[in-house]
């Protein structure tokens, strides 16, 4: 996990491990209070309280469901490596919500990474959910809504090389716009 | 070679764990990064890190890694102690920082392999 694209990958993963037919990934950077927000809210299975309080034990996730793996607790140690903190909100039948919160400013804080290919994969994933991208940059943000893609292209199959690449291009374009580095 | 003739040779304080003090040490690997020795270190690698949260044990026990060093003076924490012990997982302490243990390391690795063949 070189950087947080990679983290926000393997996270969302989970998300469709969980079945979730609809996935939000925001992120925010906020020079004011100098943190890095990322947030991953899904409408899957969920988990029950117990099991919150375990997912980012590797003894409990590496042990008994290796479905888990070390995701969530290697976050969790980067998040709080960057005086930041990692927090799990679950709801069996609801769904989860991850936020990881960064020190922006911290010397360990992991680079953004490739968001446009960490999207692209997810689009890749072969399963079909509603993923929103919302990505904030002090007041400034874009959002990428795969339904909004699918209902310009009435119809058409969102997973084709030439959409998927098309989409790339678009959220590194719009990225760029709003100041990301 | 094993972890306790390394110990004792290099002068590494076998912290916890010591019932994997017999392991066989294959080579090593040096990094702080969890998910980077997730994805490069193998088998029986000694590795060297100045990582101390418990996640190193999932890492180690993953890999079947032989053990960890850690460096710079840095020692387990209360956490990773006790579940070291549970899991049977070595860890070696030492001063010098990653550069030199890992220098020295190789060196006697490598020296031991010359006698060998």
């Amino acid at each position: 996990m070189n950087d947080l694209s990679l983290h926000i990958l393997d996270i969302t993963q989970n998300s469709i491990r969980a079945g979730a037919s609809e996935i939000y990934i925001t992120v925010n950077e906020d020079s004011a209070t100098d943190k890095l927000t990322i947030e991953i809210r899904d409408n899957g299975k969920g988990i029950d309280k117990e099991l919150v309080e375990k997912v980012t034990d590797p003894f409990f996730s590496t042990r008994s469901t290796r479905k888990i793996g070390m995701g969530l607790p290697l976050l969790k140690q980067n998040a709080e490596q960057c005086e930041g903190s990692l927090n799990i909100v679950s709801e069996k039948g609801t769904g989860t919500m991850v936020t990881a919160i960064f020190k922006k400013s911290h010397i360990d804080c992991p680079p953004m990474g490739n968001m446009a290919a960490t999207i692209k994969s997810l689009l890749c994933s072969g399963h079909s959910y509603h993923l929103v991208y919302k990505h904030e940059i002090d007041g400034r943000e874009f959002v990428f809504d795969s339904r909004e893609i699918s209902e310009i292209l009435e119809g058409l199959n969102v997973n084709t090389p030439k959409i998927i690449n098309f989409i790339k291009e678009m959220i590194d374009e719009n990225l760029k716009n709003i100041g990301a580095s | 070679m094993n972890i306790a003739e390394i110990a004792d040779r290099l002068n590494f304080e076998i912290v916890c764990g010591s019932t994997g003090k017999n392991n066989m040490v294959t080579w090593g690997y040096t990094s702080d990064m969890l998910s980077n020795v997730m994805g490069n270190a193998s088998e029986g690698n000694l590795w060297i890190t100045m990582q101390s949260h418990k996640n190193i044990l999932a890492v180690a026990l993953l890999k079947e890694l032989s053990g960890i060093v850690l460096v710079n003076g840095h020692r387990p924490d209360t956490e990773t102690v006790t579940q070291a012990e549970k899991e049977g997982v070595v860890i070696l302490a030492t001063d010098l920082p990653a550069f030199e243990t890992a220098g020295r390391l190789y060196q006697l690795l490598k020296e031991n392999e010359d006698i060998q063949s």
